[in-house]
């Protein structure tokens, strides 16, 4: 469904992503996982547009989307959370939901529709109780919820979730375990997520990529992944045999 | 069912529009005027100042735009001031398409100073371009009618456009247009994600303003009989429209309507009485005090203080 083929971001003399394939099939929950600054969120960015790739190729549903604009990409049906939770603070969290809505692919005309559908998103991410709370009040974990519901508001084909996991508790991480079963099982939305807590890729993946300085390292099912001796030099350093 | 709001906003109309019957002194007619002028300069600044959070000190030059295409038309082509109203309109909003196309790429500070600098820039090519007058200015040809019936017709005029203006407004803060001008304000790359074109969106907003600040400037370009770059491009005229929304608030239609009834009100008192350089001091000091204090205006302080009244 996703596809991406050689793609390289350069930071000036910094390669954020080099040469780098995946693919990323329909239904499917597939994680990205890798240390710090090697370039995951970059590729988010990459995908959706934020930060065009300096070369190579992204194909979603058959058609290249390298150069569209973010909105554009938006409206073919990629939808995306941010690592830092930007709910629009100003606003309660129902007018977050219903603006994006109403600019999504649902063609929902009209204020009053547009709140109503708003409002079922909320109650689906289990927010519907906040509704006509501000932004600026909620919570992490329901900030979370709230950016997640308003991914879903365009009613999204292929959802890229950016650490939704992180900062949660026990619980709240398998409440969010559940729900991402769900999006992806009841709407039929295809999941590529950056995650640190494994316990939460593990869970839900069913194929990882492992990046390491822009490049891919290892790519698999979990338990595999999880044994590749490249993987765990990158995470914890060589093993010592002296 | 009936609010109240249902009947005092026709019976205020009304009044309004009845006032020139009682024969009121001049003076009053000419104050009312100015404050309906600053109504709708506020309102349509805070389309994309307000909603956006893009704050421009340039819009004089779209009111300019309106009050120079009167002039030239009138005096040229015998055209009637209230078509060529209009006409400015349209003549503001081609430049706010050609001016923003750049400009609105710039973000925060960048942005404003760009706007600014228009508002110069034009001020400087009509002072030297003689097709305008250049720097004598242009006098207007004036309607065949006595100075009362002008006044009044003129009153009439500007109170219709600033509640049409007004009403637009409020008709875009509701509508899905308005949203996602809200969400610009709120965050750019967000509203990106959500699907909105944020450039065009910007446009349109810009465009729409310039559109109607054209409006205002061309009648009130005529209600003067004489315009002249130094008076028409006044900087003052910018940072009155911008304090008056930030006074008001400018996160919805209620405030720039509040902001630019007091303010002109108020600045029209102590420029009478007191005198116009202390009016520019007290000004700067409010600006400076509402925006600490007051960040959302006084439309939603006085909101928060009966709120917290309550509880």
């Amino acid at each position: 469904m996703l596809e991406g083929i050689k793609v390289t971001r350069r930071f000036g003399g910094l390669m954020a992503l080099t040469n780098l394939d995946f693919t990323v099939e329909q239904g499917q929950i597939v994680g990205l996982i890798g240390p710090n600054g090697s370039g995951k969120t970059t590729l988010f960015n990459v995908i959706t547009g934020f930060y065009p790739a300096d070369s190579g190729k992204i194909i979603f549903k058959g058609k290249e989307i390298t150069r569209c604009k973010p909105y554009e990409i938006a409206r073919l049906g990629i939808a995306r959370t941010f690592q830092i939770v930007r709910p629009l603070l100003g606003l309660s969290a129902l007018d977050n939901v219903t603006t994006a809505v109403l600019y999504g692919r649902e063609q929902i005309a009209g204020m009053a529709k547009g709140r109503e559908r708003a409002a079922e998103l909320l109650a689906y991410v289990r927010l519907d109780d906040k509704k006509d709370v501000p932004a600026q009040r909620l919570v992490a974990a329901e900030r979370k919820r709230l950016e997640l519901a308003r991914a879903l508001a365009l009613k999204p084909e292929f959802l890229l979730l950016d650490e939704v996991f992180s900062g949660l508790n026990d619980t709240e991480i398998q409440d969010a375990i559940k729900l991402i079963f769900r999006i992806r099982d009841d709407l039929g939305v295809t999941i590529f997520l950056i995650e640190h807590v494994m316990k939460a890729v593990m869970g839900t993946c069913e194929k990882i990529f492992v990046i390491q300085y822009g490049v891919k390292l290892a790519e698999g099912k979990p338990e595999e992944v999880s044994r590749d001796p490249a993987v765990i030099e990158a995470y914890l350093g060589k093993k010592r045999t002296c | 069912m009936l609010k109240p709001k249902h009947i005092l906003f026709p019976l205020v109309m009304i009044m309004l529009f009845a006032f020139p019957v009682v024969r009121p002194p001049l003076f009053f007619l000419t104050l009312c005027f100015s404050v309906f002028m600053f109504v709708g300069l506020s309102e349509s600044w805070n389309l994309l100042g307000g909603y956006t959070g893009y704050v421009s000190l340039g819009h004089i030059a779209f009111f300019s735009t309106g009050a120079y295409t009167t002039a030239v038309f009138m005096n040229r082509f015998g055209i009637s001031p209230f078509i060529t109203a209009i006409l400015g309109g349209v003549f503001s909003a081609v430049l706010a398409a050609l001016v923003g196309y750049p400009v609105l790429r710039l973000k925060g500070a960048y942005f404003t100073i760009s706007s600014l600098l228009l508002a110069v820039v034009m001020q400087l090519i009509f002072m030297n371009w003689d097709f305008v007058g250049s720097s004598t200015g242009l006098w207007y040809k004036l309607l065949p009618v006595s100075i009362e019936v002008n006044r009044i017709l003129f009153y009439e005029a500007m109170l219709i456009v600033a509640t049409a203006i007004t009403l637009v407004v409020r008709y875009v803060e509701r509508s899905k247009f308005g949203a996602g001008l809200v969400a610009i304000r709120e965050d750019e790359d967000v509203a990106k994600t959500m699907g909105i074109n944020t450039p065009w969106l910007k446009m349109k907003a810009f465009i729409l303003g310039a559109f109607l600040a054209g409006v205002v400037g061309g009648i009130y370009g005529y209600y003067m009989s004489y315009v002249h770059p130094e008076v028409t491009f006044s900087m003052n005229t910018s940072l009155l429209i911008l304090l008056m929304s930030f006074f008001g608030g400018c996160r919805s239609w209620s405030g720039p309507l509040l902001g630019a009834v007091v303010l002109s009100l108020a600045n029209q008192l102590i420029v009478t009485f007191i005198g116009a350089e202390i009016s520019r001091i007290l000004y700067g000091l409010l600006l400076v005090v509402v925006i600490i204090f007051m960040p959302d205006g006084v439309m939603q302080y006085a909101k928060g203080l009966f709120v917290r009244e309550k509880r």
